[in-house]
């Protein structure tokens, strides 16, 4: 990211009104139950993105929504059946307050569903999406985005990229959009002197040490590879694991999905893509009783052997983003940081 | 090789089926039929070229389509015809709710239909050699696209063998076909049943004891598979031991599918996808790959 701006705090409420008028805005909001979700926010005026509390949501519930509409399906008397796409709306959406590893889940979608134009929907809202990325002075509790090479600073990917300087932001310009705004909203930036793009470096040191967790997912990456891990890692992941999905759903880089019909009338229904998960029983069952995975054994297998070991051979990095919200969420001790800690006995 | 629905303004949506009417039904047996199908709606191939399926050659033996039963969302269903044939067949055992539903369409209902989608059977590396088909029950929808592609072309191939394997003689499928290939002269057809009844007088027993019977020239044969996983697993053993190069043992693989586009990860395989880097492999594939087929 080359062009260095300084953005004052003061003004960051302004900005984010005068961006509102133009973009549909979606930053971090702390609800009435104290959760920070990324939400919409309608009215900047009344709501403030909260930027101190980790979003329990990511980016992939927008750009890649749980719940698809894909199709209307209508049947006619003379047994014709005819599919509709749905009219759809993209509005501009400026997304505020990416963390790092929530940014680089963001690369990992558009790896995953931009190429060969498979896919329409993720392609429309992606194309029309900013992304002002936040880098994280200060990791949170189940963080462990370094060792996997997706924070706690992000070098590109952004339109913009801040840093809290404390008084003020340092704002870096990275992908076109983010030149855009600084264009048309110049009054708002003043360029950066040296130090405190200095200061960028050294809160990036202090960051790095500023992890809870010592997570060796190199060891774990290495032993998938070699295949060498500790024999019965697989079996105590399976009989750990609850079968509640939730680990995929929270992901902001798991993609697994299904169709399904959902009949309305005799005559009339719609067709959805939902989010489904590798680890659901009955992913890959079959008729007559054939499943090509063994719920009891490797249940978890696919989904850490594919962001650790089959997206590394892919594309040259993990797709999991070391974002903590699998480590979080899961009550049966199944989740990716205890795959790792397994791996490394 | 796509033919994927095109929407207003050249956009290309890869999950919108294209209208397709049942024109005839052939019930094979009580489990599996036959459905004839006449696509009602040109489909413009990715390439830009007009090409309506099963009036072209906009598939290849070993693909499959998509197809979509009203109320039941879509299944992974073999291309059955072959692309010198002029219409769309697709043959369905009943196992579910969509299967079960395709057996209830009458003439003149509509399905869905996207795709093809897969990588198809290497027919051109097939030329000039023997060819051997063993296939179980269902298996012989996706063989039958080969074997009506062989016939179309028969200065291109050898002789061709099949071995076909049913539960019991009413299990038989294809009847049709099979009466066909064998009167033409050009296919030996060599059937058994598991269990026989009265009045069978053909072979009882499973295709291997079939398979020990023929000595195929292992220089010169190369072998298609297609049925239940343990029968793929004992005709892989069985005809890679008579000398046949693992090169040369090719069978096409079942795996639930959701999407046909490689991105739905339904039909995961070690590093594969199956709608995508399969379904069809060679032996010498599979056995670098960690599959249940083989296990
Ligand atoms: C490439 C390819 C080609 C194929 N070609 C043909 C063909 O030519 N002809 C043909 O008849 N079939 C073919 N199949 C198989 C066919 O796709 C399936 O039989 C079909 O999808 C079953 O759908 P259904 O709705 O009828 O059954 P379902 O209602 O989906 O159920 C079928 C069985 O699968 C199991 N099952 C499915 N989903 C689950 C789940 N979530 N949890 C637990 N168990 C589950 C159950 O055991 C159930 O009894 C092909 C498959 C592939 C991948
Ligand atoms: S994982 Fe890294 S980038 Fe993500 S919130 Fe934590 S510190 Fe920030
Ligand atoms: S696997 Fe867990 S830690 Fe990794 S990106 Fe997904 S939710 Fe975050």
């Amino acid at each position: 990211m080359s062009d260095q701006y300084l953005l004052s705090r003061d003004h960051l409420a302004p900005l984010l009104r005068r961006l509102a008028k133009e973009y549909r805005l979606v930053a971090p909001v702390r609800n009435d139950h104290g959760d920070t979700m990324f939400q919409e926010i309608a009215n900047p005026v009344a709501t403030v993105p909260d930027l101190e509390s980790q979003p329990q949501n990511s980016l992939k519930d927008f750009l890649f929504p749980q719940q698809e509409h894909l199709y209307d399906y209508r049947l006619d008397d003379a047994g014709g059946y005819h599919f509709q796409p749905p009219a759809t709306t993209t509005p501009p959406t400026l997304f505020f307050g990416v963390r790092p590893c929530d940014l680089n889940a963001v690369l990992y979608l558009d790896v995953v569903f931009l190429p060969g134009r498979r896919e329409l929907s993720y392609r429309r809202r992606r194309e029309n999406s900013l992304l002002i990325g936040l880098n994280c002075n200060q990791p949170f509790a189940d963080c462990f985005c370094a060792a996997v090479n997706a924070g706690p600073f992000l070098e590109e990917g952004s339109d913009l990229q801040l840093t809290d300087l404390g008084r003020d932001f340092l704002v870096e310009v990275g992908r076109a959009g983010g030149a855009e705004i600084i264009r048309r909203w110049p009054h708002f930036f003043r360029s950066a002197p040296a130090e405190e793009r200095n200061r960028r470096f050294q809160l990036y040191l202090e960051a790095r040490g500023g992890f809870s967790r010592q997570v060796h997912a190199d060891q774990a990456i290495k032993r998938l590879a070699a295949d060498t891990l500790p024999s019965g890692v697989w079996e105590e992941l399976a009989t750990r694991c609850q079968d509640c999905n939730g680990c995929a759903y929270l992901c902001p880089t798991c993609t697994c999905f299904t169709i399904v019909d959902q009949p309305q009338d005799q005559h009339h229904g719609r067709r959805l893509r939902l989010w489904d998960a590798c680890t659901a029983t009955g992913f890959t069952a079959m008729a007559g009783g054939h499943n090509p995975v063994q719920p009891g054994k490797d249940k978890l297998r696919q989904r850490f052997r594919h962001k650790l070991e089959l997206d590394v051979k892919k594309h040259g990095r993990p797709s999991c983003m070391g974002c903590g919200r699998c480590v979080g969420a899961c009550f049966g001790g199944a989740d990716i940081l205890h795959f790792i800690n397994l791996a490394g006995r | 090789m796509t033919i994927d629905k095109i929407r207003p303004g050249g956009v290309i949506d890869p999950y919108l089926p294209v209208r397709a009417r049942i024109s005839r039904i052939i019930e094979e047996n009580p489990r599996i039929r036959t459905l004839v199908l006449e696509p009602l709606e040109e489909l413009p191939a990715a390439n830009g070229a007009r090409s309506t399926a099963g009036r072209s050659s906009a598939y290849q033996p070993g693909q499959f389509v998509m197809v979509s039963v009203p109320h039941c969302g879509e299944a992974p269903i073999s291309l059955a015809s072959s692309p010198h044939e002029p219409e769309l067949r697709l043959s369905v055992l009943k196992v579910g709710l969509l299967t079960e539903a395709l057996h209830r369409l009458p003439v003149g209902a509509e399905v869905g239909l996207r795709g093809p989608y897969g990588r198809p059977f290497p027919l051109a590396d097939l030329h000039g050699r023997r060819l051997l088909f063993i296939a179980g029950g269902i298996g012989l929808a996706p063989l039958r696209s080969v074997l009506e592609s062989c016939l179309a072309e028969p200065e291109k191939f050898g002789p061709l063998t099949l071995l076909y394997g049913s539960r019991t003689p009413a299990d038989l499928a294809f009847g049709e076909d099979l009466a066909r290939w064998q009167q033409s002269g050009r296919v030996d057809c060599r059937l058994t049943v598991d269990q026989g009844a009265p009045g069978w007088t053909g072979a009882v027993g499973l295709v291997t004891e079939l398979l020990a019977e023929l000595e195929p020239a292992p220089e010169q044969t190369s072998v298609l598979i297609c049925g239940p996983p343990p029968m793929i697993r004992a005709v892989c053993r069985q005809t890679a031991a008579t000398g046949i190069a693992p090169e040369q043992i090719i069978t096409t693989l079942e795996r639930q599918m959701k999407c046909g586009l490689g991105l739905c990860r339904h039909c995961h395989l070690d590093h594969h996808l199956v709608c995508v880097d399969g379904p069809v492999y060679t032996l010498a594939q599979l056995q670098q790959l960690e599959i249940m087929e083989l296990g």
